[in-house]
């Protein structure tokens, strides 16, 4: 504090006089205005013009897509008739089932909409804050939903296996949830609590397990008795489409590209020439070719190697055609980011006399992704839109529905519309999931 | 040694490779289809009028009715089939690889294909050609008044060639305004863009159909190239060949007899004439040949329809599915009237 003593003795602290208020015009709106809009004449005629633009892009657009757009008609004709210029949304109304489901029979169509639930149940307890076995969790998730999924969605006659994995993934995801409601309501989990109810608490730890596997066996009975003769009519992959076989191969790609990529990037980073020779030939051979060709390969071309009985089915071709090429460019990426960790850590993990495996999965990996999330998710975007190219091996993907609905007579000429739904259905998807890779690099905290 | 060993592996592996290559051509399709339980059918990306998708996902057109008939033919059922949607780029690999029984999607049958492509066309159930439409306030009559017009075509087609064949044989100097995409072609023909469109008549009369003012436009009478479509089977399996084409013929005797879906019934029961009883399979054993029941041909009119039935419905411009190509008078009316379907006896 500036105080000085006077002569007479008094003390004369210096208070400052309340500082003026900025000229109004620098500050709040106004100010903002003025800095980043019209700061000079130029950039104030780039502003109106700008505003122009915009002004006059969305009056077009909200006049076609929303003043002058028809929401109800039978017929593409009908839509002319009464709106000649505006957007013919009845048109997607009616075909909204077919964009989404494909062929996909209507009556069969709510077990698509089951399997995406149980996915999402299966999943949700990721965003559950204090909650014990999440890993144990997403094991699951990986090992057992498929084959529930892929039941629902194929349907028809189980055998042994696909009968037990059915039987055994319900189970899973039921003991699954009793364990997040234990876990909420006591505190414990649902280990803890089972051992703590049949009174095993007091034996030996090594025992602890009996009691949970018998439990989870009664479940597996229960489970056998309520679902052991329930099924499903059979859909033929074929009838398959829409946005939920965009959504299907895009995930399934996506899942296998990840630990697919990790693997080949460390087999081409390996010391072992063998592994070494073969992950670069698999990559280079998957990258300098387009993913049509991979995908064409797939498709007409296989069948030809195979006796003439061994009838592969074509969703599945392009599913393995497009996984592989997603894994090669994956592999690429997540090399990159192996090359980014210093070298210390490397010889850091060493000198701690960890193995390879232990250095990996706990020193590399880990940084290599964390700085890695933004081009992998990239990667996946494109992956994600790369998938359309499956509807030229005649697929009926979202885009080819979307295209379908114009060559109807009924709805014939009806293009526009389709490809505009469509390109929202992709951003909102693809701006989705880059926000969540943006969410993800914040709670990990990237930044060095 | 070692390394003389592992060519020999190697060619081994090879020669295996190529002999399991052409595993699906020894086996005779009819039994194959018989035992699968279906038939697998190949048509196109939709397109008006021959293979069209409803919103509901089923099938319908004039080509899906040709897989349709050769389904009841073989199961009196013509929902045992399974369509497959293939591009162009891939279709006759899709059929020589096994992958489809047959293909029914607006192929044209040329020499080249028929002779170098593995593969036999069977009987013609579509003439289609290309043709020239044209605003009707132009006040254009016929092709040749196109001199130095602007025409909208698509590119890496037949039909690009063909407008330069035609414009250099009359001396017409056209220009070709050359486009990937139908719709944006269309968009710009629409605007404007070009004097007019070029495209098989059946594709004109169908995007016409989608114009916000149809009756704004014509269609020229000229047909500047012949592209007879007609289904196609994989190359050396005779009988196959023979039942595709038989069940085209089929649709077509049937309305030369004047039998269809409506009255197929009591002329079975009393057959007008001996041509009539052997046709439905009452008299004779027509169908022994063919490897199929006494009533195929009855199944495939009852069910399906005649090809007059299956052409009203899907091309002609009777019906609101119809795509509006006029039958009367074109390639496509019976011999009986003046156009070009012509079955061969059935005895």
């Amino acid at each position: 504090m500036a105080s000085v003593e006077s002569q007479s003795g008094d003390v004369i602290v210096f208070t400052p006089k309340a500082s003026k208020p900025p000229p109004p015009t620098t500050v709040g709106v106004l100010g903002w205005l003025r800095e980043n809009l019209f700061y000079s004449w130029f950039s104030a005629i780039v502003t109106f013009a700008a505003l122009y633009l915009i002004f006059i892009t969305f009056a077009a657009l909200y006049q076609w897509g929303i003043a002058d757009a028809v929401w109800e008609a039978e017929s593409r004709r009908q839509c002319l008739d009464a709106s000649p210029h505006g957007a013919c949304w009845a048109g997607i109304i009616v075909w909204f089932n077919g964009i989404i489901y494909g062929r996909f029979p209507l009556d069969e169509q709510w077990r698509v909409d089951l399997g995406f639930i149980l996915l999402v149940l299966w999943l949700a307890p990721f965003w559950f804050p204090r909650l014990t076995g999440k890993i144990g969790i997403g094991i699951t998730a990986v090992v057992f939903y498929p084959f529930l999924a892929g039941y629902l969605f194929a349907g028809g006659e189980r055998g042994w296996f696909m009968q037990t994995m059915v039987l055994l993934a319900v189970t899973v995801f039921i003991t699954n949830w009793l364990h997040i409601v234990v876990s909420m309501v006591t505190g414990r989990s649902l280990r803890e609590w089972v051992v703590g109810v049949t009174g095993f608490a007091d034996k030996h730890e090594r025992l602890h397990k009996y009691p949970m596997l018998g439990f989870q066996g009664i479940v597996l009975i229960g489970v056998y008795l309520w679902l052991g003769n329930w099924s499903v009519s059979e859909v033929n992959t074929n009838l398959w489409g829409g946005l939920f076989l965009t959504l299907l191969i895009s995930v399934l790609a996506i899942v296998t590209a990840l630990p697919g990529g990790v693997a080949l990037a460390l087999a081409r980073r390996s010391h072992m020439p063998v592994i070494r020779v073969s992950a670069i030939a698999f990559i280079e051979l998957f990258r300098s070719v387009p993913l049509i060709t991979v995908l064409f390969m797939a498709v007409t071309m296989m069948p030809l190697f195979l006796p003439p009985d061994f009838q592969l089915n074509k969703l599945v071709q392009a599913i393995i055609g497009v996984c592989l090429f997603a894994a090669a460019y994956m592999a690429e990426v997540v090399r990159g980011g192996l090359q980014a960790v210093p070298n210390g850590q490397y010889e850091a993990a060493k000198a701690m006399g960890l193995t390879y495996w232990k250095s990996m999965n706990l020193i590399i990996l880990p940084q290599a992704l964390k700085l890695m999330i933004p081009n992998i998710v990239s990667n996946f975007l494109g992956l994600v839109k790369d998938t359309t190219l499956v509807s030229i091996i005649g697929l009926y993907d979202m885009l080819l529905m979307l295209k379908a609905a114009g060559q109807n007579p009924i709805w014939i000429g009806l293009h526009t519309e389709p490809l505009v739904f469509g390109a929202i259905v992709y951003f909102i998807l693809c701006f989705a999931m880059s926000q969540y890779s943006q969410a993800l690099e914040r709670k990990l905290k990237t930044t060095r | 040694m070692r390394i003389f060993s592992l060519y020999g592996l190697g060619a081994a592996l090879l020669v295996g490779l190529s002999m399991a290559a052409t595993p699906v051509l020894a086996q005779q399709t009819l039994q194959l289809v018989k035992d699968r339980g279906h038939l697998r059918c190949q048509v196109g990306v939709p397109s008006p009028g021959f293979y069209q998708l409803a919103a509901d996902g089923t099938w319908s057109g004039s080509d899906v009715s040709v897989c349709r008939a050769v389904a009841t033919a073989i199961f009196g059922d013509p929902n045992k089939v399974e369509f497959q949607s293939v591009t162009s780029a891939v279709r006759f690999t899709a059929l020589a690889n096994g992958e489809s029984d047959m293909l029914s999607r607006t192929a044209t049958w040329t020499l080249f294909r028929d002779t170098q492509l593995g593969l036999d066309f069977t009987a013609v159930n579509f003439y289609d050609g290309q043709g020239f439409m044209v605003p009707k306030d132009s006040g254009i009559k016929s092709a040749f008044e196109l001199k130095g017009a602007t025409v909208c075509v698509l590119t890496g087609t037949t039909t690009e060639l063909n407008l330069a064949d035609f414009s250099r044989a009359n001396n017409l100097d056209m220009q070709p305004v050359v486009f990937e995409d139908n719709n944006v072609r269309n968009d710009t023909y629409l605007k404007g863009g070009c004097d007019a469109v070029t495209n098989d008549k059946s594709g004109l009369a169908s995007q016409k159909a989608g114009f916000p003012n149809p009756n704004d436009h014509v269609i020229l009478p000229e047909t500047i190239s012949k592209e007879p479509l007609a289904p196609a089977v994989r190359q050396n399996d005779s009988q196959w060949m023979n039942l595709v084409r038989w069940v085209v013929f089929a649709l077509i005797n049937a309305e030369e007899l004047g039998i269809n879906s409506g009255n197929v019934d009591d002329m079975r029961k009393k057959p007008p004439s001996p041509e009539h009883a052997r046709f439905l399979g009452v008299e004779g054993d027509l169908n022994k040949g063919l490897g199929l029941e006494k009533d195929w041909a009855y199944n495939i009119i009852k069910k399906v329809g005649n090809y007059g039935e299956v052409y009203d419905k899907y091309m002609g411009d009777g019906s609101p599915e119809g795509i509006g190509i006029p039958r009367s008078g074109s390639a496509n009316a019976l011999w009986t009237q003046g156009g070009l379907m012509y079955s061969p006896p059935f005895r």
